[in-house]
């Protein structure tokens, strides 16, 4: 009996071993797996929504609401959250140095994709994105929770940030002068092209409109499809291909504020396994500075309105 | 004695608020539920009627004759609510030491300017006759002279925005957003809230005015006055299912966005309204979409109010008389200001602000009163009373 018994805890900790690797083979985690995978105390949940009260109002049973605002970036100064912050935010969320996190969030999964990319900086392994967000998960009508979490304290710990993944705004202006990189510029064509230099209602902008010269624009939403999961990697593979970014020079992305650059990054580094490097200074710091490369083809004037 | 004096306007009304909730989109662009916030404004409409849950018809019944069973009613409104919001909070936040507030709540700054907002918000109470909410609920009965105050009120609001930046750089932005949890934790600021609300209802129910009666009503239960305190129970109710579900209880926020979309349109407004969009309250953000939460619950609010009133024989279309038109409006202006500078009104930073443990609500309950208490004095020494 008791052998029994021992084999069945045996084969039920084979099961949960299993389904971990079986999600740690790919980046990406689907919904129908995670619904599986709920119970698994070998992952972590961790939402990363941008509007105030979408994670109390119901978030995915065990998920920890990370704040970005105050979170995942410095709060006083213009930067990726300390490793200390996020060592022990992560630790308040239970993550051990084993455990599988996996990222969500609202806004197309952005912040999520800011934070995955956030993780990788300190080195943190095994971290996924839920593929689809919380719009596929909604969509598909699965269950939401608002109870409180009481998970024991984790003890990962990370190492230190790793420049090779983030750009600085000398390191962009240096690959623009040695062509050493491929700029992706993920906004919109009208912002890329210089005839907006915000989109309507963002009050972070710049004084200056257009792109970093010699970028490239592929605008972030044409890596996903319709409800929100990324494109097969063979889709993606082509689609950056077409504009020259095929992994054979190393990357950069940007964006206007680096969340939605990470979410490219997200692709062309995880999935596609290019070398690539977000700049999350983006074009709020880059079409502020002095003295730099810009290409306005649209050859907007900035007049301080 | 039939039930309803008017079956076809109540017919209409309660059509169009099935017509209504059957054809709104199902969320907003931040994912909170229209329809919900629909019925949610209908059930408050409804509840505010039958129960005659208007702050200045209170205040004027404990002015005049000592009459307290109404501040019970708000009591009771308060109470209910403040336990209903501890339970979500308590899920939430589970931890209120950690320096955040809980979302959307309005918590909003303390400052000389919400004591004055209140304060001017009390007066224009007493000047046209009700709060915004009242008002509103008003409509529904087919009092039409609350058209003329909200129309004022809009007005008021635009005057807010106008003196915003100053009333930010001299005061609002030192203002401190005090939140009792993350004080006394918890249990602590329920247990405060509680005990203070206690001894005031302790206070109130010993007062010789408590022991007014109603004369008798002869007609059917249904088409009676709900006591007081019941009202304010479903208030509670209503204000902690709203929170929960699709955001505080309030009912400036659209008004106010009418209000500051129209007037930049116009180009009557400085394009920056500091810090005004980083405070918690009847937000008013400048408008994107047609349909808002707020929107959709203040159209609710106006048809439930309707029903009720058709149902029980309280509607009874009236026009104001031309000579009461420059009250309405100058207390509709007084309304609407106040409104603003104080991030919302008896329902938004009253009802909603101390149910969360927020001081502002507090201050706003002291600084309305006495506005209003003000206000009755100036009435009563013009009709010469």
């Amino acid at each position: 009996m008791a052998s029994k018994i021992r084999l069945l805890v045996t084969a039920a900790g084979l099961a949960i071993l299993g389904s971990v690797a079986a999600a740690s083979e790919g980046p990406l985690v689907t919904t129908e797996w995670l619904q599986e995978n709920l119970e698994n105390p070998e992952i972590r949940l961790l939402e990363v929504s941008v509007n105030p009260g979408v994670y109390e109002r119901g978030h995915i049973p065990g998920a920890t609401n990370i704040v970005w605002h105050t979170d995942l970036v410095d709060p006083v100064r213009r930067d990726i959250a300390s490793k200390d912050q996020l060592q022990s935010i992560l630790r308040d969320a239970g993550v051990n140095a084993d455990s599988t996190i996996i990222l969500y969030g609202d806004t197309n999964n952005w912040f999520a994709a800011w934070g995955a990319w956030v993780l990788d900086v300190y080195g943190v392994e095994n971290v996924k994105l839920l593929d689809g967000g919380r719009a596929l998960w909604e969509a598909e009508g699965r269950q939401l929770s608002t109870s409180p979490l009481a998970l024991a304290a984790g003890n990962i710990e990370l190492g230190e940030a790793d420049p090779a993944l983030r750009a600085k705004l000398a390191e962009v202006v240096d690959a623009v002068e040695s062509e050493s990189h491929v700029i992706v510029d993920i906004r919109s064509p009208d912002e890329y092209s210089g005839k907006i230099i915000a989109p309507e209602g963002f009050k972070e902008t710049a004084i200056r409109a257009g792109h970093v010269s010699g970028a490239v624009n592929v605008p972030w939403s044409q890596a996903v499809q319709e409800d929100g999961r990324f494109k097969s990697p063979e889709d993606l593979k082509a689609l950056y291909a077409e504009a020259g970014v095929d992994g054979s020079k190393p990357v950069i992305t940007y964006c206007r504020i680096g969340e939605r650059s990470s979410h490219t990054w997200f692709a062309l580094s995880k999935i596609l396994g290019y070398d690539v490097k977000n700049y999350d200074g983006s074009w709020t710091e880059y079409g502020n500075a002095v003295g730099v490369p810009v290409t306005n083809l649209a050859g907007t004037i900035w007049t301080g309105r | 004695m039939p039930l309803t004096s008017r079956p076809l306007v109540a017919a209409a009304a309660i059509a169009a608020l099935i017509a209504i909730l059957l054809s709104l989109p199902e969320r907003d662009a931040l994912g909170r539920s229209l329809p919900v916030s629909f019925a949610l404004g209908a059930g408050f409409g409804l509840v505010l009627q039958r129960s005659r849950f208007c702050f200045w018809c209170i205040a004027r019944d404990w002015f005049a004759d000592r009459d307290p069973r109404g501040l019970l009613g708000i009591i009771a409104a308060l109470a209910v609510g403040a336990i209903g919001y501890a339970a979500v909070f308590g899920a939430w936040l589970p931890d209120p030491f950690a320096g955040r507030l809980p979302p959307d709540a309005h918590i909003g700054p303390v400052s000389l300017t919400l004591a004055l907002g209140a304060f001017v918000f009390g007066i224009g109470m007493a000047l046209s006759g009700s709060c915004i909410s009242a008002h509103l609920y008003r409509l529904g009965e087919g009092a039409f002279g609350s058209v003329v105050a909200l129309l004022g009120a809009l007005a008021g609001f635009v005057l807010g925005f106008l003196s915003w930046n100053t009333l930010y750089l001299l005061d609002i932005h030192r203002a401190r957003v005090i939140w009792l949890s993350a004080w006394l934790g918890h249990s602590g600021a329920l247990a405060a809230t509680l005990a203070v609300l206690g001894a005031t209802a302790l206070w109130l129910s010993r007062q010789p005015g408590a022991e007014a009666q109603d004369p008798p009503d002869p007609r059917p239960a249904l088409a009676r006055r709900w006591p007081a305190v019941v009202g304010g129970i479903l208030v509670g109710w209503i204000a902690v299912l709203a929170y929960f579900r699709v955001g505080p209880l309030g009912v400036t926020a659209e008004l106010g966005s009418v209000a500051r979309t129209s007037a930049m349109a116009v180009g009557l407004l400085p394009t920056v309204l500091h810090g005004l969009d980083g405070f918690a309250g009847c937000a008013t953000v400048v408008k994107e979409t047609l349909l808002s939460r707020n929107g959709v619950f203040v159209i609710g609010m106006v048809l439930g109010s309707t029903v009720a009133a058709t149902l029980a024989g309280d509607w009874k279309p009236a026009w104001p008389g031309l000579r009461a038109v420059p009250r309405l409006l100058l207390g509709g202006v007084l309304l609407g200001w106040g409104a603003m500078v104080a991030l919302g009104c008896t329902v938004g930073v009253l009802l909603s602000g101390i149910m969360a443990g927020a001081l502002s609500g507090w201050i706003f309950l002291l600084a309305c009163l006495a506005g209003a208490w003000i206000g009755w004095r100036a009435r009563n020494w013009a009709t010469g009373g």
